[in-house]
């Protein structure tokens, strides 16, 4: 077998696994990532100078500790369940630690929020169109969000009253910003044949500037040195609730987000426009022999994975700033990564999600609690990603094109493809 | 008379399938020998072996009494076989001789430059010694078919090939040029080449083949002289049991008007003129039958009614009403059936189950979806119900459609296409790839419809096959409809001349009105 056989042989079995082997696929990967970076920490840490070694095998002294390292990393995300510094290889459990700290409170804040963008994601990616714009889809719905509560809170009684109609609103109108700009692409790609990653991409420009023109002349808090939006007052943000540490996370957007999941899986499983939505993305022109109407589905599409970024948006904006805030962090972009490491499935996301606000949590841990540069925690992370979506990339990669062994020897099924029947 | 080939107890497994069993297969030296089975009987995989592109699993390949081993084509043909693929491997924009000697140019200037010169006199050489009619400077894209082909079998002498094996020769010709192409088999045979041709055609084995191997589940289930043995002793060792062959309609008196295409022009994805000013109407109780070599509008003028390409001109009426721009999705939820030509691409979602599969195109109808909620245990139901009556195999409802062959994948579509009460089904090759009993029962069922009084617009390349059971035919070349025949009153000679373009007798034509009933 030629080399391009045996890698197509590998996608072919990639792609046919079943879920319980792409779970086990993706922990896999994460040892091996693990591994790997074990040994980056290690050749890092005998380039670097430092006073004592913080581990020495075989009578070399290394300035990092890998195995610190990862259960640093680990362990701040969750808090500290476990006794780091103790000596030995079992850590003894943390009698203070509390499930609702600050650490985990981080995790989850940044899980809540991947929870939407990667959802956004997957709603494209499952309908066949690559949406990178729900960067762009996000900053708008968020700001969008802002703008509204600032304007309408004084029209509301303040308090848990006020909260209760204005933040539902809010991230309706977020919703409904991010979804018109995510229609714009859509449309281009129906009736103008646009492709969709260039415009998602280019739309993503156009959205942080015309966000930061907005605010910055218009719409600025006058007292403010930075470009961002006057405060919304706090009774219409979402507030740290169960976690005393605050954190920047509310556990009522993670059960929002948790909810979308189960609906946008209801959605695209159990319903007709699902159907429509699935058969377009797997096969468009199965889709227009179903009586698919292509356009519509490619705009209303694009309208829901914006209208997913765009609440993503308003949850940054009520539960983390309180505010719109030039310089909106990655969250879009990282939802696409998200999406993939979920297989585009709608349940996936929340473990990915999950993945990555550990990570991000831990890297704190580990910048704060060892010596490890945070370039270096930034390598360690991106390693882990790199690992764990690769397998779902490259099974996305052989779901789109032809893996047949050799059309032509196919014949104990007679199944070959194209017209050699007659 | 010596042995050309004789393979010794071939086996191949992919897999785990076992793809030829234990096959023995002598073919003597000037003969044509033909390798019949059905779609997935192992003919190709058989042929593939002989010219080196795979490895048995077990036994040997003897050519001219010696025990072979080929590596590779490249070592077959040094052996001097020759295969003529089914997809012709030809640089289209080259010219005949040009294509010929590709490879193995004859060279000048100490072989640093081509010498097309003597190449153009060799090719010409070569096509007189076999009697082939080819004109070495046409370019191919020029050229039809039945020319492609006779130069790669040119291409396969030039290299030297005194065994040639063709995979499914006849599929893309028309009649004319099938008979064309058998004559060149028996001006190579004169002259002491052997010939190997796959199909799955009775008659043309019967036809061409001094002897004939039928092949079933990779097995060799005989081998006799074509002159000794008839149609059915060859479909009942194909099938392994005994086959109604001929399709039968009885006469019917046709109902009302169902479908009327008047003066309908469509182009093709390119922007080339592919339909032209065709006109026809079907009617309740009737099949309108379509003959053509595949490519000559079939498929753009079937689009434009299903619902999948606008036509530039002309107008379709379906129930009386005019459908001209109604939606695909419309005229399937008003009982317009339809087998699409390309079941990968168009009729099943190769990733979906075929419970899934199974509403494909009514995943709207309040059937299975009240409510805009899909309602999947009926889906189910659905699915299992079509598996069962259309003998899908194996009866999976949960596998996905591609891992199905392709003649279960056809059943699946031709079941979930009749089973939605159509009033007008149209079926495109709907027995393509299917094997004979299958066939039998899709004939079958397509003239249940018609006697139920559904009209049934059918376009096949298979002449038999539209000829058998249409009460109409309508004959395409280049995107015209050259002729609305009887088909019971009508040679295959005439339909073939219509086929290929050419109407005998262009007074009597013209006086037929354009949407006739030649009855």
């Amino acid at each position: 077998m030629s080399a391009a056989e045996n890698a197509k042989a590998v996608l072919r079995r990639l792609t046919a696994a079943s879920a319980t082997e792409r779970i086990l696929i993706s922990f896999a990967a994460l040892i091996m990532a693990v591994l790997v970076g074990a040994v980056i920490i290690l050749v890092s840490g005998r380039i670097t100078t430092c006073q004592t070694a913080a581990t020495t095998l075989f009578g070399t002294g290394f300035c990092y500790d890998p195995v610190e390292v990862y259960l640093v990393l680990f362990n701040g995300a969750l808090g500290e369940p476990f006794l780091v510094n103790s000596p030995g290889i079992l850590k003894p459990l943390n009698p203070n630690w509390n499930p609702l700290n600050f650490g985990f409170a981080l995790t989850l804040k940044e899980t809540t929020l991947l929870i939407f963008t990667g959802l956004s994601v997957a709603v494209s990616f499952r309908a066949g169109l690559f949406n990178i714009g729900t960067q762009g889809q996000l900053i708008l719905g968020g700001l969008a969000t802002a703008l509204f509560s600032f304007f309408v809170a004084p029209l509301l009684p303040s308090g848990l009253v006020g909260g209760l109609i204005l933040i539902p609103l809010a991230i309706v109108v977020g919703a409904l910003v991010g979804g018109l700009y995510g229609a714009i692409p859509g449309a281009l790609k129906a009736y103008a044949d646009a492709n969709e990653v260039i415009t998602t991409i280019m739309l993503n420009f156009i959205a942080a500037q015309i966000a930061f023109v907005l605010v910055s002349e218009f719409y600025g808090n006058p007292d403010s040195q930075v470009v961002e939006t006057t405060p919304i007052p706090d009774w219409a943000t979402l507030l740290p609730v169960a976690f005393p540490q605050g954190g920047d996370f509310s556990i009522l957007a993670l059960a929002f987000g948790l909810a979308l999941v189960v609906a946008v899986w209801f959605l695209l499983e159990q319903t007709s426009f699902g159907y429509d939505l699935r058969t377009s993305g797997e096969q468009p022109e199965a889709a227009e022999y179903g009586g698919v109407d292509a356009k519509r589905t490619t705009v209303t599409s694009m309208f829901l994975s914006g209208a997913l970024g765009g609440m993503g948006g308003a949850i940054w904006v009520l539960m983390v700033m309180g505010k719109w805030q030039a310089g909106v962090p990655a969250l879009g972009f990282d939802g696409i990564t998200v999406s993939i490491l979920a297989g585009n499935n709608p349940f996936g996301v929340v473990p990915a999600a999950l993945l990555f606000g550990t990570l991000k949590s831990g890297s704190l841990a580990v910048q704060f609690g060892t010596g490890v540069p945070k370039q270096l925690v930034g390598v360690l992370r991106g390693l882990i990603i790199l690992f764990v979506a690769m397998p779902e990339f490259f099974r996305m990669l052989g779901s789109t094109i032809d893996l047949e062994p050799d059309r032509e020897t196919v014949a104990t099924d007679g199944g070959r493809l194209g017209g050699d029947d007659e | 008379m010596s042995t050309a080939v004789h393979l010794d107890e071939i086996t191949k497994r992919f897999s785990g399938v076992v793809a030829n069993d234990d096959v023995d297969l002598t073919v003597e030296r000037g003969t044509v020998h033909a390798l019949l089975g059905e779609n997935g009987a192992g003919k190709t995989t058989l042929m593939n072996i002989l010219y080196g592109l795979y490895e048995p699993t077990e036994g040997t390949v003897h050519v001219d009494g010696e025990p072979r081993d080929f590596d590779s084509p490249a070592d077959a043909i040094d052996a001097g076989i020759g295969m003529i693929h089914q997809h012709f491997m030809l640089v289209d924009p080259m010219t005949v001789a040009e294509n010929i000697v590709l490879g193995n140019e004859p060279r000048k200037w100490f072989g640093t430059t081509v010498d097309r010169e003597r190449a153009r006199q060799e090719v010409i050489d070569l096509s007189n010694r076999y009697g082939f009619d080819v004109n070495p400077d046409d370019a191919i894209e020029d050229v039809s078919v039945g020319v492609q082909q006779r130069v790669e079998i040119l291409k396969a002498l030039y290299r030297g090939a005194d065994i040639l094996i063709l995979d499914e020769p006849t599929a893309v010709l028309t009649p004319q040029e099938v008979e064309e192409l058998f004559r060149v088999f028996e001006e190579l045979t004169a002259q002491g080449k052997t010939i190997i041709f796959i199909s799955h055609k009775l008659g043309e084995a019967m036809h061409a083949a001094d002897d004939i191997t039928v092949l079933r589940n990779g097995k060799n289930v005989g081998t006799v002289k074509a002159d000794e043995t008839s149609n059915e002793e060859l479909a009942e060792l194909m099938v392994g049991r005994e086959v109604l062959l001929e399709p039968k309609a009885e006469p019917q008196e046709p109902g009302d008007e169902v479908l009327a295409v008047q003066h309908l022009s469509a182009e093709d994805n390119r922007g080339i003129p592919a339909v032209s000013d065709v006109s026809f109407d079907i009617r309740e109780g009737e099949v309108f039958g379509i003959a053509g070599v595949d490519g000559n509008g079939q498929s753009q003028l079937v689009e434009a009614i299903t619902g999948l390409r606008t036509p530039t001109e002309g107008s379709i009426s379906y129930k009386g009403g005019d459908i001209t721009d109604a939606s695909r999705r419309s005229r399937i939820a008003d009982g317009m059936a339809y087998i699409p030509e390309d079941r990968h691409e168009r009729g099943l979602v190769m990733d979906f189950d075929l419970v899934q599969n199974g509403i494909l195109g009514s995943q709207h109808s309040p059937t299975f979806a009240a409510d805009g909620r899909i309602n999947w245990s009926d889906a189910r139901d659905h699915a299992e119900r079509i598996i069962d009556e259309y003998d899908v195999r194996p009866p999976h409802a949960d596998a996905d459609a591609e891992s199905f062959s392709g003649g279960n994948q056809q059943k699946f579509i031709v079941g979930r296409e009749f089973e939605r009460e159509p009033d007008l089904v149209v079926a495109t090759h709907p027995t393509r790839g299917v094997d004979i009993g299958a066939m039998e029962f899709i004939h079958e069922r397509l003239l249940d419809l018609r006697a139920e009084g559904k009209a049934v617009l059918l376009i096949s390349s298979k002449l038999d096959e539209v000829q058998g059971l249409s009460d109409r035919l309508g004959v395409m070349h280049d995107g015209e409809l050259m002729d609305i025949v009887d088909p019971r009153n009508t040679t295959e000679e005439e339909i073939g001349l219509l086929m290929a373009g050419e109407r005998p007798n262009a007074a009597e034509t013209d006086a037929e009105p354009p949407v006739g009933d030649a009855k």
